[in-house]
């Protein structure tokens, strides 16, 4: 069977799987197959799995599987191996999990809100309908606790990183980065063009999940104003 | 048995067994910088070693203990007085009532102070190490302040005096950890094919400076800038404690302890995790120069320094069974 991932090691601790390096929904799928396969029949010794756009890492107790490796050289050819020998038994392409459908209002007022219409020579309101008509796939959580990474943005708001990054981003803010969004769950410095701020808590850490998206969340945006933000303001 | 702050130092913070299994969430293990001498530090006072000791960065705090406490010190770049008189590091000890505990340190190096019973402290998701990030485990999810007391889950009677005990972790031990403390083994990272022979080359042979914006999260290094074969955008992808992303000026970023779950710059290289602690010792000026080696040498080394491990906390029970038996 041909083999479409490569697999390497990201430390003596862990492996990636790297299905490619772009965004692309199908690869993402069977980086999440893998994913959810793996820790459904976790081998003695898996520890965790990190998914992300087109790759995932699986972190391991090298001393357990240590144990176990038989005639392999070393722990890390022992997991690629049980790897190999799962894709000749499936291909990671089984049907996707129902996505959870998330509404998301966002007050659109964000500081580089002009900028991103400007430079796709639109105006702020065209950025807006753009950014609210599209339906984004979280393609996987990383940079901050809870953090999603959505995609892809019409191509008509795509816009490049911050030349200089802010310091500080408020919680609850949108941004658009190339061609993907996402909003900041907590205070931290960053570099996307922020385009508004939703009132939703995206992150709580006196939950048990404390993260509000998954990976596989399809999320669509709607426009509020001042007053229902204020209404409907967690923070 | 508690202590209190007397001065803060520039970073004083729990830290405790990793966090594992919330990479997922984007929310990292955390965990000591350097996990040896954290992991000592609670051998040595019969704790397990994942409990809550105190990570201090230099300059390093003034500390008062209000009753006898049972602590061990362990780390690098730093003396330990009570008192006034020197302390032993990387050995067990009862600081008396009311002693107060001060440093001398060099600038960079790290310090780990465990204590009998481990230091009270905050559980989140799973783990009581602190997250700076989301203000959450460890001491209320923060570094201490002055003023601010601390606890230990020790409820045993000590005595008043410091004393000292008769045995600890002898400097040749120590040496197999951290020295050569500037050479840093690595393997080769994920996109280390990405580099030109001219920029592989450079990594193995040009030494390298840790700049003053590094931190818990990271050590970004200055040097003869690595080149590439090609400039390609990378789709964030995971990386770990010790992965060495090349930015695209050419300069190296070493990711440390608190490191994001993701990053989108070539992983090059990954600093063995022996390496990890004599790396963690080392700070802003400090130069170090990279060495490749296998993977499989790399798990051996990480297999070898898992057994030291092992037979320090077997040692450490049995020395301290027999001494407090008596």
């Amino acid at each position: 069977m041909e083999q479409f991932f490569t697999i390497t090691s990201l430390s003596e601790c862990a492996v990636l799987v790297s299905f490619g390096n772009q965004i692309d929904s199908i690869l993402n799928e069977r980086v999440m197959d893998l994913h959810r396969l793996v820790n459904t029949n976790p081998f003695a010794g898996f520890i965790e799995s990190v998914p992300a756009y087109a790759s995932l890492a699986i972190f391991y107790d090298t001393r357990l599987v240590d144990q176990q490796k038989g005639n392999h050289l070393t722990a890390f050819d022992y997991v690629k191996s049980l790897l190999e020998r799962w894709s000749e038994q499936q291909d990671f392409v089984a049907p996707p999990a129902p996505a959870r459908i998330i509404d998301v209002p966002v007050l659109y007022d964000g500081e580089d809100l002009t900028y991103v219409a400007d430079i796709n020579q639109l105006s702020v309101q065209e950025v807006i309908s753009l950014h609210t008509a599209g339906s984004y796939r979280v393609y996987m959580i990383g940079f901050l606790p809870g953090f999603a990474y959505m995609g892809s943005v019409d191509q008509r708001i795509a816009s490049p990183r911050r030349q200089t990054h802010r310091t500080l981003v408020p919680p609850g803010s949108v941004g658009i980065a190339g061609l993907q969004t996402g909003i900041y769950p907590i205070a931290s410095p960053g570099g996307w063009q922020l385009i508004g701020r939703t009132p939703k808590m995206v992150f709580d850490k006196s939950k048990d999940m404390p993260c509000f998206f998954q990976p596989g969340d399809c999320v669509r945006f709607y426009s509020i104003d001042e007053i229902e933000f204020s209404r409907c303001n967690e923070y | 048995m508690s202590i209190e702050i007397r001065k803060a130092g520039l970073l004083t913070l729990l830290v405790a067994g990793e966090r594992t299994g919330f990479r997922q969430l984007g929310i990292g293990p955390s965990g000591a910088m350097d996990s040896f001498a954290m992991r000592v530090a609670n051998f040595l006072v019969g704790n397990d070693a994942s409990a809550a000791v105190l990570e201090m960065h230099p300059p390093l705090p003034e500390i008062i203990f209000q009753k006898a406490t049972m602590i061990s010190l362990t780390g690098t770049g730093f003396e330990a007085m009570v008192n006034e008189e020197q302390l032993p590091l990387w050995k067990p000890v009862v600081i008396g009532e009311n002693a107060c505990l001060q440093f001398k340190s060099k600038s960079s190096g790290r310090a780990y102070l465990a204590a009998r019973g481990g230091w009270k402290a905050e559980s989140w998701l799973s783990s009581q190490s602190t997250h700076l990030g989301v203000h959450a485990g460890g001491y209320f999810g923060r570094a201490l302040k002055k003023g601010d007391v601390l606890e230990t889950n020790n409820k045993e009677h000590l005595g008043h005096e410091t004393k000292i005990f008769p045995w600890g972790i002898s400097s040749v031990e120590l040496d197999k950890v951290y020295s050569p403390q500037t050479l840093i083994r690595c393997v080769p990272g994920v996109e280390f094919n990405w580099l030109s022979d001219h920029g592989k080359k450079t990594l193995e042979s040009a030494s390298f400076t840790i700049t003053g914006k590094s931190n818990r999260m990271g050590f970004r290094l200055v040097g003869e800038p690595i080149s590439m074969m090609q400039q390609i955008e990378l789709v964030s992808s995971p990386v770990d404690f010790g992965t060495v992303q090349r930015l695209p000026d050419g300069n190296l970023i070493i990711l440390m302890a608190d490191h994001q779950t993701t990053g989108g710059y070539p992983r090059i290289a990954s600093v063995i995790k022996a390496d990890l602690p004599k790396l963690a010792q080392l700070g802003p000026s400090d130069n170090i120069t990279f060495m490749m080696i296998g993977l499989a040498e790399a798990e051996r080394l990480f297999l070898s320094r898992e057994k030291i491990l092992a037979e320090i906390k077997a040692g450490c029970r049995e020395q301290l069974n027999k001494y407090l038996a008596k």
